[in-house]
């Protein structure tokens, strides 16, 4: 049975008043953009009772599948319902080849620059592309990753790459994460609660589906086998259930149809790792961990650490374990090595970047310092080591007290900061309400990397829910959106 | 193959779910009963209860009921008693939690379904006109679980420790409600509160009519095999999911041998015989030994050689006495990203 297409009209949209941003679905004179004209339509149907049974639907829906993720307060988590928007975001489908070319790039890149330090001598940092100062002062850089071969030279398997548009409408990179970034799961739920909800949304449009993510995953860790294993025994590695993203690592089990194991079902013995099971012990192949550096092992990392698995650095050293994403990425995702990724593109694909950074000014330059805290009130600080939203200091937003404390921070340890020019980031029209307001967004696409790399379609929109508030991280009190990348038009 | 950890967490869930049923159904029947009952009867009546569920220890904590309340509050959302009701359903869904990749869907909806009916559901909001509908929608909650276990799931290792874990529970259920009958201060064992207890009133009329007497009863909740609460039919399905793990799961054979002779030893009417002379030594040995068959299948799911190489190699320096693996919540290990 199909849902009715509702056949109200109620202005939802009439107020809509863009906030000086780029507006995704609006132009600059409020006429709708081609890429949207027909889902703006079928929101001007809706009226408010309709879009709140709506949102109770999905709440509800989340509610029931415990989709949840843990915001956590001083010493203690909260489990909360996943926020989810009911108004999507449409990427066309030339938009997104292009998209997806910039973010293969700049993927094929930081992997050149990870295999390059880890395995093949540093050559970029011998030509001068970055400071060696700079990586063997990161705390993602990982001395014990140091010659560790990694199948395909694919050290990062799943990379999370967030993208803003600016005010022009043009991509740019804000950050790469290439540990353990979170958030597929969410895009796989978020448009299975969509087409529970409001399948009659989709009737106009050629969505590219997001079901087939666990395929895609499972095929590029398969492809990180050690010696080309036919059938790898592959575990996805959890810290457990207290997690904040437990939820997504049992999604990724599940839609792989491998075990979630925890590091106590693991143990390494004559340099493999087993599974502990009920009929003895059963060798692993590849590890997806979503388990930081620091917890994997207590033998080489933090010995407090009891849920990494003792020995497990042995193993990978002796070869006969893949970890994927492999040891030591946390220096790309380095905020003090981001400004660099333009240049790594240059000096190992010889091409210029598809995707622009965001204007960044490092704070260890002293020129750039001087300039970046002078205009400190206009312009973003970031902490380089921290992640998630925490830390982030928007100058327009600060109080003259907040700005010269930040810049004492950032006098006192440059190193650990970076600046950024703001960047106001698109808004979209989202539920306010009563009606549909404009609220900033940005998108983490992902991208896989094994014996070859794929762009999954689409990713997670995560929306600030609050006017005018650039925060989008779900921790902070941000929301989703269901992201659609649609399919190319027929000839 | 299944992991030693997952084992364990369904092993659980089913031992939890059938204690959320049977709890439920108890604590219907005692709040229905001692409504007719006074004073002195109706404590005896609650006293009878903890008895027959196993949870003297855990009421001791809490001190002797005085009144239908504290009753309720013990048996249904008391959170220290792990034989509450909530306790019951919190567990079971913990248990799945913790294998949620690899259990139906479905199953899991279910029993989070349940949980999230509760925090809106303190004692204190459980008027005793509404208890009924809550113990009534715990019940219908177990059964609906139970029919996604037994129509969704696929008959792997997981789903033997589910019935092994239930029928563990459902045995242990059973004989102690025999035992607390034949030992209730009252002096008097009340046939139809057996076969209530057990949902078994109706099966039992229709067998052997319905003028139910006490040795009768026991007889039937003892050896019908045809009864799903009986002891018998319980040790079979027990001793069933244990053999169908496989000849590899070889640490889980003592289990799978005891659970053969306590059958054996039902069919052969040994049971039956010893209670002639002495039925309360004799039930309490077989509740030992049903509590030892337990502890048998807990050591068979973690192999002592995989235990072994864990300590052997990986205890730190100076940490000798500390187990290489604690449970630590996890909050830690995975940044935010």
């Amino acid at each position: 049975m199909v849902d009715p297409v509702p056949e109200t009209r109620s202005g939802l949209l009439d107020r809509y008043q863009p906030v000086g941003a780029f507006d995704e679905a609006f132009d600059d004179d409020g006429s709708v953009r081609d890429t949207y004209s027909r889902i703006v339509e079928r929101f001007r149907e809706l009226d408010v009772d309709e879009i709140k049974r709506l949102e109770k639907l999905v709440a509800d829906e989340f509610r029931r599948q415990g989709i949840t993720f843990t915001v956590y307060s001083e010493d203690e988590g909260t489990e909360r319902i996943w926020p989810m928007d009911l108004f999507p975001r449409l990427i066309a489908a030339a938009e997104w080849e292009e998209l997806a070319r910039g973010l293969s790039q700049r993927v094929a890149a930081m992997n050149c620059f990870l295999a390059d330090l880890y395995n093949g001598g540093g050559q970029a940092i011998a030509d001068g592309v970055l400071p060696r100062w700079l990586v063997m002062s990161s705390q993602g850089f990982e001395r014990n990753a140091m010659g560790i071969a990694v199948p395909h030279s694919a050290h990062c398997n799943v990379a999370g790459i967030d993208v803003v548009r600016d005010a022009d409408g043009r991509y740019r990179v804000l950050e790469d994460n290439l540990r353990s970034p979170s958030g597929i799961s969410y895009v796989v739920e978020n448009r299975a609660a969509m087409a529970k909800a409001c399948s009659w949304l989709f009737y106009d449009h050629a969505v590219q589906p997001t079901e087939q993510y666990g395929q895609m995953l499972r095929s590029t860790l398969e492809s990180m086998a050690p010696g080309g294993e036919d059938d790898p025994h592959i575990v996805v590695l959890t810290p457990g259930i207290f997690n904040s993203a437990y939820f997504e690592h049992a999604f990724l089990a599940r839609s792989m149809g491998v075990e979630l194991v925890e590091g106590r079902d693991l143990v390494v013995d004559g340099h493999s790792v087993y599974t502990r099971t009920i009929e003895g012990l059963v060798k692993v192949d590849v590890i997806y961990r979503r388990i930081d550096d620091d917890f994997l092992d207590p033998v080489a990392f933090r010995p407090d650490s009891t849920l990494g698995v003792p020995g497990l650095l042995s193993a990978l050293r002796a070869g006969t374990v893949a970890v994927c994403n492999a040891l030591g990425n946390g220096v790309v995702d380095d905020k003090g090595v981001y400004p660099y990724v333009p240049e790594l593109i240059r000096y190992y694909l010889g091409s210029e970047p598809i995707i622009d950074n965001v204007t960044t000014y490092m704070m260890w330059d002293p020129d750039q310092r001087r300039e970046a805290l002078d205009r400190l009130d206009e312009l973003v600080a970031k902490p380089v080591g921290e992640s998630g939203g925490y830390g982030v200091l928007i100058g327009p937003h600060a109080t003259e007290q907040q700005l010269d404390e930040a810049r004492a921070t950032i006098e006192a340890e440059p190193r650990d900061w970076i600046v950024q020019e703001l960047v106001q980031l698109s808004t979209l029209p989202s539920v306010a309400d009563d009606r549909l307001e404009p609220r900033h967004l940005d998108l983490r696409p992902f991208v896989l990397t094994g014996e070859r790399t794929q762009v999954f379609p689409g990713g997670l929109t995560r929306v600030a829910m609050r006017r005018g508030s650039l925060i989008v991280n779900s921790s902070q009190g941000g929301g989703s959106k269901d992201t659609w990348v649609l399919a190319p038009e027929a000839p | 193959m299944i992991l030693a950890r997952h084992a364990e967490a369904l092993l659980w869930t089913g031992r939890y779910l059938e204690r959320a049923e049977t709890t439920s159904r108890c604590l219907n029947y005692a709040a229905n009963s001692i409504t007719h009952l006074r004073g002195d009867e109706a404590r005896a009546e609650g006293e009878l209860m903890v008895r027959t569920l196993g949870l003297q220890e855990e009421l001791e904590a809490v001190g002797p009921l005085e009144s239908q309340p504290q009753l309720v509050a013990f048996l249904l959302s008391d959170t220290d008693n792990p034989g509450s009701v909530v306790s019951a359903v919190i567990a079971v869904r913990e248990n799945l939690r913790s294998v949620r990749d690899r259990i139906p869907i479905e199953l899991w909806e279910e029993a989070n379904g349940l949980y999230l009916r509760f925090p809106f559901l303190g004692h204190a909001n459980v008027a005793p006109a509404g208890l009924h509908e809550v113990l009534l929608m715990v019940r219908r909650a177990c059964l609906a679980i139970s029919g996604v276990l037994n129509e969704g799931m696929r008959r792997d290792e997981g789903h033997a420790f589910v019935v092994v874990g239930r029928m563990l529970e459902r045995s242990i259920f059973t004989v102690g409600l025999l035992e607390a009958s034949h030992s209730d201060a009252r002096g008097v064992m009340d046939a139809t509160r057996m076969l209530r207890l057990t949902s078994s009133l109706q099966a039992y009329h229709r067998q052997h009519g319905n003028a139910p007497d006490p040795d009768g009863v026991v007889r039937y909740l003892l050896h019908a095999p045809d009864l799903p609460r009986s002891v018998l039919s319980c040790l079979s399905r027990a001793e069933e999911g244990l053999t169908g793990l496989g000849v590899n799961a070889a640490p889980l054979d003592r289990a799978r041998r005891k659970a053969a002779l306590l059958r054996a030893r039902l069919e052969l009417g040994e049971v039956e015989e010893a209670m002639t002379s002495a039925p309360v030594a004799t039930l309490q040995d077989f509740a030992a030994q049903l509590a030892g068959l337990a502890s048998d299948v807990h050591a068979g799911i973690v192999p002592p050689l995989a235990m072994a190489t864990v300590q052997a190699q990986y205890v730190r320096p100076g940490h000798a006495d500390e187990p290489a693996h604690e449970g630590e919540p996890g909050h830690a290990g995975e940044r935010a990203q």
